[in-house]
């Protein structure tokens, strides 16, 4: 198992990206509360304790330190062992993730049923086709309804799978037989998020369920519960309001900020906000009145997923993903930035007073000291956004002087399982065989998922990208969420022309001919429900076995920091994908779980965790893992490549 | 039809094929590539969902993966 201390360097470059270096050697007036960076080395040493989930304080019969290595520190007060204390701690980050995605999903569906009844009037149902597929798996009549009462209905069944107290929820059902069977034999198909979730926190508690192993049958159900259900549902429902994402270009960085327009800036997760923000930055009432005041029109700009949000629907301007976020507000020339809910850093408030920016909270779960309060609400929403951008317009005027760094990028986003499937083969033979044969054929090796976050342990987007050139130069094909999307996309891998840059040349060939990236964007963090589709369809298509855990592919999040990762990750490895972490890992400290994560939990699922925190060997492991898949399918027959290891690349840069 | 491009790229032990190369036209789009469009009223999209996205709409397809609620 690889050491996490021997990864530790007291120093280490803070980014790889050069508009954020460019910043971060401007801003160094923040204080007193600095970057991420500069509170993470204020916060050094960390507790050895708790970065190995060692630390319980479940009762106030501790903390508890426990450490089965240590004779006096073996047993908590209660009596429980290490790999409890690990195993409880992990499910409740599983819940925590599932209930950050599943709370977004709710909140979306609501919005959907308000649009659907004509409560929400400036939302409208865009995709009608997706609202179709939906009323099939909810077995809703079509039929010559109109689209509003088929909504309503469609509406009512998304809101209530989330509470849904029995049966299996709906989505299941969209995954190979094989998996579904697999799930129900091991009584693991989750009911509703919101149950499975009390339930996570009921056997976490105090004096409840202390075996590992059956925590985590649990932390599975919960983890499904969001990946099938909450985040499942987020997507489809935003899919039928905002459209079905296809390709389109946009631009990234911090250099897409604008000295001479009113710069917008939406943060969080939710599109219901940002999209309204959206329309509003467009209309010419609001483009006349920036101009009144000087600029030359307004600029929106996105952060994290809701950037991913707008990007993929709209080609919107993405600034950048979790770690640019407090230097977008220190390039001085952001004139409104507004948040809703997730990887919001609680420094934005007091950074955002050092300039001229209006910092705004948006939704009432998430509020910050500092910062102005408008509640969003989706019955007024178009007046709202309006407030807004009003505000960073009236705000123009304030601003000193900017540090907009230029370097910026252009990336094709939009790349939804539907849209892949479409231009595979256009709409009269929309497929995913092409792909499957040129897995067969080896000309693809196989299928990476890439996703999650920044995290300031480790240099800024380095790892994504190190990562993901070295999976594309070995033919294997990567889809991308989140963060570590917005990472690859500024280093120019979700261009076309990165597959003959970069890529192998059985993946080269390959996306020439289709024309496409090969390091495609599929959207934000709960979008990553969208590769677990892609991963279904690729099974039924048929060839590449009949389970989610025969394909070659692999997942990871190299630079992963929050909660949400912990879940996304859980609902692959229980739907049968070997998953990856790098930076860190939560349980290593208890031997016994974490063995069961890294190794028997694939006998269980068919997928299992890994930790390794340096890139090029992770993708080795990733490589090898698709390598072993191939054995299984009898896909091994071609030549494959060299993979170096650590030594003879360590020759290769000596000489 | 257009002769296919076709490019040189080395392989991993270092030996040089020939590949096709891009198909996609050069320079920028102006927009996006509006698929879901083409699909214009209900019975072309619900036509398109059964065949198009057959491995979860179809009404008796697909191959072991037959839907089990008909669509
Ligand atoms: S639950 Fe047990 S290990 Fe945790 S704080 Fe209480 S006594 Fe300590």
């Amino acid at each position: 198992m690889p050491d996490e201390k021997k990864t530790k360097k007291e120093e280490i470059p803070r980014s790889v990206d050069p508009a954020s270096l460019e910043v971060l050697a401007e801003c160094t007036d923040l204080q007193p509360i600095g970057t991420s960076w500069d509170r993470l080395k204020k916060q050094h040493p960390q507790c050895g304790f708790g970065l190995k989930g060692l630390c319980c304080r479940h009762c106030s019969m501790g903390p508890c330190r426990v450490d089965a290595s240590k004779e006096k520190l073996k047993y908590g007060v209660c009596g429980v062992d290490s790999d409890t204390v690990a195993a409880r701690h992990f499910v409740r980050m599983i819940a925590a993730g599932a209930a950050a995605h599943s709370d977004h999903g709710r909140g979306v569906a609501e919005t959907f049923l308000a649009a659907a009844k004509g409560e929400a009037k400036d939302y409208k149902i865009k995709d009608q086709q997706k609202l179709y597929g939906l009323a099939m798996d909810f077995g809703v009549e079509i039929g010559d309804r109109a689209v509003e009462d088929i909504a309503i209905e469609v509406g009512e069944k998304s809101l209530g799978i989330f509470g849904e107290q029995h049966g299996p929820i709906p989505f299941l059902k969209r995954a190979p037989l094989k998996r579904q069977a697999l799930w129900k034999e091991h009584n693991m198909e989750p009911r509703g998020v919101d149950r499975e979730i009390v339930e996570c926190m009921h056997r976490t508690h105090m004096g409840v369920d202390q075996d590992p192993e059956n925590l985590m049958m649990q932390g599975n159900r919960a983890a499904l519960a969001d990946g099938w259900g909450g985040s499942m549902l987020a997507t489809e429902l935003q899919d039928i309001m905002f459209g079905t994402p296809q390709p389109i270009l946009g631009e990234c960085n911090l250099g897409v900020l604008k000295d001479d327009e009113v710069n917008v800036v939406i943060h969080g997760h939710e599109p219901t906000l940002s999209e309204m923000v959206m329309v509003v930055c467009q209309s010419p009432e609001m483009i006349a009145k920036a101009k009144a005041v000087g600029a030359k029109g307004i600029n929106l700009g996105g952060l994290c997923c809701s950037a991913n949000e707008i990007l993929m629907r709209h080609g919107v301007a993405n600034i950048g993903n979790f770690l640019q976020q407090e230097l977008a507000l220190a390039t001085g020339a952001v004139d409104v930035m507004t948040v809703d809910v997730q990887c919001i850093m609680s420094s934005l408030a007091q950074i955002a007073s050092c300039f001229h920016t209006k910092f705004i909270t948006t939704n009432y779960r998430a509020k910050i000291k500092g910062a102005q309060h408008i509640q969003f609400e989706e019955h007024d929403a178009e007046n709202i956004a309006r407030q807004i951008v009003q505000m960073g317009i009236d705000n123009y005027k304030n601003r000193g002087v900017t540090k907009i760094p230029k370097a910026k990028c252009n990336m094709i986003a939009g790349f939804s399982h539907e849209t892949i499937n479409y231009l595979l083969g256009g709409v009269y033979r929309s497929s995913y065989k092409p792909l499957n044969e040129n897995i067969i054929n080896g000309r693809i090796r196989g299928i990476a998922g890439v996703v999650g976050c920044n995290n300031p342990k480790v240099t800024h987007d380095k790892d994504h990208i190190a990562l993901v050139k070295e999976l594309i130069a070995n033919n294997v094909i990567v889809l991308q969420t989140g963060c570590s999307a917005l990472a690859c996309a500024k280093e120019g891998l979700m261009l076309p022309e990165a597959a003959s840059q970069f890529a192998g040349p059985g993946l080269a060939e390959v996306c020439e001919t289709v024309g496409i990236p090969p390091v495609l964007h599929m959207g934000s963090c709960v979008d990553n429900s969208r590769i677990l589709m892609a991963a279904s369809a690729v099974v039924k298509e048929g060839g590449l076995g009949d389970d989610i855990c025969d394909l070659p592919a692999v997942g990871a999040a190299p630079e992963w920091m929050s909660e949400k990762a912990i879940s996304i990750g859980q609902y692959f490895v229980a739907s049968g994908v070997y998953t990856l972490l790098g930076t860190t890992f939560p349980t290593l400290g208890a031997e016994g779980f974490t063995d069961f994560l890294f190794n028997k939990h694939e006998k269980l699922t068919g997928g299992m965790w890994g930790f390794e925190p340096d890139p090029m060997v992770m993708a080795r492991k990733m490589i090898e893992a698709m390598d072993g898949k191939r054995r299984a399918l009898g896909l091994d027959k071609g030549k494959e490549r060299v993979l170096f290891d650590m030594a003879m690349r360590r020759e290769l840069d000596a000489g | 039809m257009a002769e296919e491009k076709k490019i040189k790229r080395k392989k991993f032990d270092g030996e040089e094929v020939e590949i096709v190369g891009e198909t996609y036209e050069e320079g920028v789009p102006d927009k996006g590539d509006n698929w879901r469009s083409k699909m214009e009223n209900r019975e072309q999209m619900l036509r398109y969902l059964k065949a198009g996205e057959r491995y979860w709409f179809s009404d008796d397809w697909y191959g072991s993966e037959r839907r089990k609620t008909p669509a």
